[in-house]
């Protein structure tokens, strides 16, 4: 993947900002990661901080309606949120929720730790929209077509686990929804963070994905205290996820690990024992624990569902944005 | 000052996160590049003038000549990445020692000399399977942080300091309200409040430490790195918060309509939040207890938020600390400078960041 993005970061060198868009973020997160270096004045980019965070913005209003319908059963824009473009409160688009609308969304909950967590996740993702949208003010960007139900069907049919699948039915398919997004926003945050130029922005950003991983931690925790030897199904259910993600984004190497079982080494030297996968992160050499990153076109392809890159000038649709996101990096 | 239903002061740690890092930036404008300090620089100046102070006795000099002035010491991306690696020394030993018995080997301390001060028994007894599985992967994860810190810095690595999992414990407990002995490695729910004291502190930590990094190409490489560990302690710290809410459920007095979640442990935990934030500059999310409900369960008449995610209360933004702060967390020291060490490191951290500054 590396030698891949090194050409696509070479192409880019030579031409012109258009060329920038058709490639999108894969270019860019190679001038991160790769290790490419551009030459002193070679170095200007031809995207700016606002693009990147209303990238995220995209990402947020997303998730923000997810948590919100689960728990409110209403979108956010009647839970004081903006949607519109801009500092316009309202004229965002819509979101395809399940027949019987936002209130047939939230969740029959049964178990009260886990409406308690939906709840307050419902919240911090709805401060990410206001935060970012207070921050980017006149360039935010309006909220996109969301689709919150055909969606989970298609996913649930690609990763072998139902022709149709409600995350809103109940608090374990609640948290198997929630699943499906909350490592991405880690891995999304993780690869854009290192692009951003302004100081301020790199530190929210980075405080972004902390709670995104507060977030990712505490749905995978409370998966496996649902499952906690796999019997139930719901660690299988995570593991097809991840390799769904994988397959969308093209990872050449195993980096998202669903939730289940490993075998680690610690001490005394030489003497494994039984571990959980908590964290979506490889254990020992050479990745040494540490999370990974995702472009932002590997991004695109995972919330869009789609592996081909489109023409130049046209956008990544389907799944949760079936008319794409809203922004450069679309 | 903001104080919300638990009592606990929260303070806009990202204002006075930008406003930090407004300064630095205008210092930064003001001086070259490589030579400005961050505000954790200051701490490097007292460990300077503290390690050539007074306490020995200066040679007799046959002419008054000027005092030399210490050149400052000048914090660069490695002095951040050893600061980092010593709290992972620590979040190592404590969870090694919690699953196995045994520390660090030899090895992963860089051969160091120092001493880890423990109860006679470390290994937590009676676990589950699914609780060793929790530990051992944090286990490992720890373990493997210090690994890539002591790779990355290479033969700046700095070795391991003295570390007191045993009197610290205890001394945080009475600090905290808690008791006048705690030990962490005592049972399952013990170990999740000591775990709860490191976790949340290694995300500020790194939060902190991410935006003082260098704007070069090995500071990016490190940041990329750092945010990464950044993120696992995060998933960390949620893992301990969501098993303390479990527990409490799990642990909790039943009735035929009633069920009371135990508070206990949650307590506990958020004493030492509360200590916490009175250490290391606020920056702290109480745990909100669980309260009790009805059975069967009525969905639509119980709407409480958690309070798993420790972040500011307005723009959700996990909390950053200066490296100060967390001396003063992990040395159980009030605000003050001139602190060379005490709490979970009774002689100081290694490396040029050991000494509060303020």
């Amino acid at each position: 993947m590396a030698n891949l993005e090194t050409q696509q970061v070479d192409e880019v060198i030579v031409n012109s900002r258009r060329k920038m868009l058709a490639l999108g973020g894969a270019a860019l997160a190679g001038i991160a990661f790769a290790g490419v270096k551009l030459a002193e004045g070679q170095s200007a980019p031809a995207y700016t901080d606002a693009d990147i965070l209303n990238f995220a913005l995209n990402l947020e209003y997303l998730e923000a309606q997810f948590y919100s319908l689960a728990t409110s059963g209403t979108t956010i824009d009647n839970l004081g949120s903006g949607i519109g473009p801009g500092t316009n409160k309202f004229d965002g688009a819509a979101v395809i929720t399940k027949p019987g609308g936002p209130s047939a969304c939230v969740v029959p909950w049964t178990l009260p730790a886990i409406q308690a967590y939906a709840t307050e996740t419902a919240s911090e993702e709805r401060h990410h929209v206001n935060f970012l949208r207070a921050n980017l003010g006149s360039a935010a960007v309006a909220q996109p077509t969301l689709d919150l139900y055909n969606s989970f069907n298609t996913l649930a049919g690609v990763a072998g686990i139902a022709s149709t699948f409600d995350p809103f039915a109940n608090d374990l398919d609640f948290l198997v929804g929630a699943y499906i997004f909350e490592d991405v926003g880690v891995t999304a945050y993780s690869g854009a963070a290192p692009l951003i130029t302004t100081p301020a922005y790199l530190a929210a950003a980075a405080g972004i994905l902390g709670v995104e991983a507060y977030h990712a931690g505490l749905i995978r925790t409370s998966i496996f205290i649902a499952d906690p030897d796999g019997k139930a199904g719901l660690q299988g259910y995570t593991q097809q996820i991840s390799a769904t993600r994988m397959k969308l984004d093209g990872s050449s190497t195993v980096d998202d690990i669903g939730v289940g079982f490993q075998t680690v080494s610690v001490e005394p030297a030489n003497t494994t024992n039984g571990a959980a996968t908590i964290v979506d992160a490889q254990t020992g050499s050479p990745n040494y624990s540490k999370t990974y990153s995702r472009s932002t076109t590997q991004v695109l392809q995972i919330v869009t569902g789609s592996v081909n890159i489109p023409a130049a000038g046209a956008k990544y649709m389907g799944v949760f944005f079936p008319n794409g996101l809203n922004g450069l990096f679309s | 000052m903001p104080v919300d239903g638990t009592g606990i002061t929260r303070f806009s740690r990202w204002e006075r996160y930008v406003v930090d890092k407004k300064l630095i930036e205008l210092i930064d404008k003001a001086m070259s590049r490589r030579s400005f300090m961050a505000r954790s620089g200051a701490a490097a100046a007292v460990a300077v003038v503290a390690g050539c102070g007074g306490s020995s006795t200066p040679a007799p000099t046959p002419a008054p000549t000027p005092t030399p002035t210490p050149a400052p010491v000048v914090l660069g991306d490695s002095d951040y990445l050893n600061f980092a690696l010593n709290l992972e020394y620590l979040e190592a030993e404590f969870y090694l020692r919690a699953a196995t018995g045994s520390g660090l080997s030899a090895t992963d301390t860089g051969n160091a000399t120092t001493t880890v001060t423990v109860p006679s028994t470390t290994m937590i007894p009676g676990l589950t399977t699914a609780q060793q599985n929790y530990l051992f992967e944090i286990a490992q994860n720890e373990l493997d942080h210090v690994r890539f810190l002591r790779s990355a810095l290479a033969s700046d690595a700095v070795t391991r300091p003295d570390i007191d999992l045993m009197n610290s414990f205890n001394a945080a407990a009475s600090a905290a309200g808690i008791g006048s002995s705690f030990n962490p490695f005592g049972s399952y729910e013990a170990f999740l409040v000591g775990a709860f004291v490191f976790e949340d502190v290694g995300v500020t930590a790194y939060h902190g430490a991410a935006g003082l990094l260098s704007n070069t190409a090995t500071g990016k490489t490190y940041l990329a790195a750092a945010a990464s560990i950044l993120a696992v302690e995060a998933y960390h710290a949620a893992e301990i918060r969501t098993l303390l809410i479990a527990d409490s459920v799990a642990t909790a007095t039943k009735t035929s309509t009633l069920v009371t979640p135990n508070p206990t442990y949650v307590t506990y935990a958020n004493q030492i939040s509360k200590l916490r934030a009175t250490l290391g500059g606020g920056a702290e999310t109480a745990l909100t207890a669980l309260p009790p409900y009805a059975i069967p369960f009525v969905s639509t008449a119980y709407m409480p938020a958690s309070s798993i995610v420790a972040c500011d209360p307005t723009n959700s933004i996990a909390y950053a600390r200066s490296t100060d702060e967390v001396l003063h967390i992990v040395y159980a020291a009030p605000p003050g400078a001139g602190v060379k060490g005490g709490g979970f490191f009774p002689n100081g951290m290694t490396g040029n960041i050991s000494v509060t500054a303020s």
